[in-house]
């Protein structure tokens, strides 16, 4: 067929998708000039048929957020979007998806400049047309296929906070496909229409009929019938690293914290927005900005100092544990380089003693002393691995309570057990005897009987 | 010792393609204001009905089709899912049918005869024609799907007659009120027996070597236009 060579074209210049990618560097020059109307259709050198210089095979525009693809392997975004290939039910496997999407992209690039529609891909795919269009619009949402500059429109792209072309470079979807945008349009919680779930990653939204679609509800094509990919914009939720939290919001969560201490639960509601992990975390990269706080934490005396010290020490101090509040109380008094040396000799010696002892039980309070030990010995260190270690010792406690629980219920049951063997056994006996005496009770009727017998007969005979 | 019903006789399960995937495979042909649709494709019958409109307006976008299309295709679609005889019993022995293949998609001619096992559940058309294709050194990717299509519409076709089978022997069964075993729904003339099939050698007979290649033809230009024109009189 006259098209084969075509095809070794792209091989070739496929054979360098990843230089592909890495040109993007250079397309913050490009992007200078994308803004002028023009598509730069120029800067995709070639069509199919015409002979090229190695190195500078086609040119494939691909847009930053799509830096991830490569042939070989599947992302995780991927794997997201597109589940129905990955989670083992149906005979449809991550290779099948593999085969779809390659496929799909090779038929896109034998001509760049031109975009390719669905029916034109799914006529050339072995396989039911529903999953074809699911990895269809998967490549197209991501820019992998008919992505070429076209429009001029400047909607910022989604980009990592590497890449600085938040305002230049345009995100060149054609303006029928909704258009992925950075800034989140607000923080509050999404729930989708559809499927009634908590959106995360990203969700759809429709200003037409004012509904809120989740990704996989979106992909899936799951709305209503009036609607069609063209009406919603996608909307990122992104994570807290994207987030930016406004002063308002931080102010929130200090107050709440003040307020809540360490119930993140409360505190999270009080923010309003944010999951316990994001507050969490933000209060824990929060700069000494603490400090202006100023929180007097009342009971265990922290008056006298200063009010970092008192912020830093208040996580710690504020755990349900008094003698973890005392241990920081007396390292801040004696400094910082004496009680981590205090610390260290008594964590060594604890140790010491753990070992020549039967873990658990009365040791659980030994080590979780030494943990604390430890603990108020890196003071100086950041708040969070404290937090750290705290959080994963109490898990660690947790789960030996639960260990002795089990334990102490499977005792229980092979006791009551063996009382209910002996009783049986005991019962058996109790059997056997009464068995015994009936035969005995029995042979001395007979003998009764026999008796009487006689007498009569000697009655009779007389 | 042949026994009479030399396959046994299972329980009947509920209706399927036997194949991994339970897609269906849908052909169509309409007609609208002059401008003529003809299409063939396998569909998954699971998917929502939002999918089936996304797909129709897909098609009719790319296609530049009439938009009286989109409800024709709609409902084609639907019935197509409908009839799919979801739910209803199928008897399935222990059969091998012979599959055919003899189509033209574009210049690519292939014919092809195999066997194909109706009970195991796992095989995967899709794969098979992928297969093939690349075996043979097909170029025409639009040959594979039309090769799994058809396929697929064979096996349904045999589906469906176990299908009715099933249907037949349960009203003969209240009839009579006797038979201790089925009589094993009549094969369709081109299902075999295992036994009979196999009763010599597993090793196929010599003569039939030449009916279980794939042949396939290139045709020319006028050689396709030719055959068009023969379908469009006699279609």
């Amino acid at each position: 067929m006259a098209e084969k060579s075509p095809v070794k074209e792209v091989a070739f210049s496929e054979s360098i998708p990843i230089s592909n990618s890495n040109q993007l560097k250079q397309s913050p020059q490009f992007s200078a000039k994308l803004t002028t109307p023009t598509p730069p259709i120029s800067d995709i050198p070639s069509t199919p048929t015409s002979r090229l210089p190695p190195v500078d095979a086609d040119v494939i525009h691909v847009p930053s957020y799509s830096r991830w693809f490569s042939w070989d392997k599947i992302d995780s975004c991927e794997s997201r979007f597109l589940p129905e290939f990955f989670d083992g039910r149906s005979s449809k496997g991550p290779s099948l998806y593999k085969y779809y999407r390659n496929s799909i992209i090779k038929l896109f690039r034998e001509n760049p400049s031109r975009k390719i529609t669905f029916t034109e891909a799914r006529r050339n795919l072995v396989g039911d047309v529903g999953s074809i269009r699911r990895v269809f619009d998967f490549l197209d949402h991501w820019g992998l296929i008919n992505y070429s500059a076209s429009s001029a429109l400047s909607k910022p792209s989604k980009n990592t906070a590497s890449n600085n072309k938040s305002s230049d470079s345009p995100s060149l979807e054609s303006p029928s496909t909704a258009a992925p945008t950075p800034k989140q349009s607000s923080t509050s919680r999404r729930f989708c229409g559809e499927c009634k779930s908590l959106c995360t990653i990203a969700c759809f939204v429709c200003d037409k009929y004012d509904s809120t679609l989740c990704a996989r509800c979106y992909v899936r094509g799951n709305f209503r019938v009036g609607l069609s990919n063209a009406d919603f914009r996608r909307v990122e939720i992104s994570d807290e690293a994207k987030a930016d939290w406004s002063e308002k919001e931080t102010l929130l969560l200090l107050e709440a914290i003040m307020h809540y201490g360490d119930d993140w639960k409360k505190v999270a509601q009080h923010v309003g927005g944010r999951t316990e992990k994001e507050c969490v975390a933000h209060f824990v990269k929060l700069p000494f900005g603490e400090e202006y706080l100023g929180h007097p934490l009342s009971d265990d005396a922290e008056s006298g100092f200063d009010p970092n010290k008192s912020m830093r020490l208040t996580p710690l101090a504020d755990a349900s544990n008094p003698i973890m509040a005392q241990s920081a109380f007396l390292s801040a008094l004696a400094g910082v380089e004496i009680a981590e040396a205090a610390a260290q000799a008594a964590v060594n010696i604890l140790s010491k003693i753990d070992d020549t002892t039967a873990s658990r039980g009365g040791n659980g309070s030994l080590e979780r002393n030494a943990k604390q030990e430890s603990e108020i010995s890196s003071n100086g260190d950041a708040n969070q691995n404290a937090l750290e270690r705290a959080y994963a010792d109490a898990k660690s406690q947790l789960d030996k309570e639960e260990q002795d629980i089990e334990r102490a219920i499977t005792e229980i049951t092979e006791v009551q057990m063996k009382e209910i063997q002996d009783k049986i056994l005991r019962f058996e006996e109790m059997d056997l005897l009464m068995e015994k005496e009936r035969q005995q009770l029995e042979s001395m009727k007979h003998l009764l009987f026999i008796d009487q017998l006689n007498l009569s007969f000697r009655k009779n005979s007389n | 010792m042949k026994s009479p019903a030399s396959a046994s006789w299972k329980a009947p399960l509920k209706f399927r393609m036997p194949a991994a995937e339970n897609l269906v495979p849908i052909r169509l042909d309409i007609e609208v204001d002059g401008q003529r649709y003809k299409d063939a494709f396998t569909w998954n019958p699971y998917d929502p009905d939002s999918e089936v409109v996304m797909f129709a307006k897909r098609t009719v976008k790319d296609l530049k089709l009439a938009p009286g299309f989109l409800p024709q295709i709609v409902q084609f679609i639907q019935l197509a899912t409908f009839r799919s005889y979801a739910g209803q019993d199928m008897y399935v022995g222990d059969k091998i049918v012979p599959i055919k293949l003899d189509l033209r998609v574009d210049h690519t001619v292939i014919r092809d005869q195999f066997l194909w096992d109706l009970n195991n559940f796992d095989s995967d058309p899709e794969e098979f024609a992928r297969t093939l294709c690349k075996d043979v050194g097909i170029e025409d990717p639009e040959v594979g799907p039309a090769i799994a299509l058809a396929i697929r519409e064979q096996l349904y076709e045999i589906a469906i007659q176990n299908v009715t089978s099933a249907r037949e022997n349960r009203i003969n069964k209240k009839g009579r009120r006797a038979a201790e075993h089925f009589p094993i729904s009549k094969p369709s003339g081109a299902a075999l027996d295992l036994m009979k099939l196999f009763r010599s050698s597993v090793v196929r007979k010599r003569k039939e070597w030449d009916y279980y290649k794939p042949v396939l033809d290139l045709l020319s230009n006028e050689d396709v236009d030719a055959l068009e024109a023969k379908e469009e009189r006699s279609g």
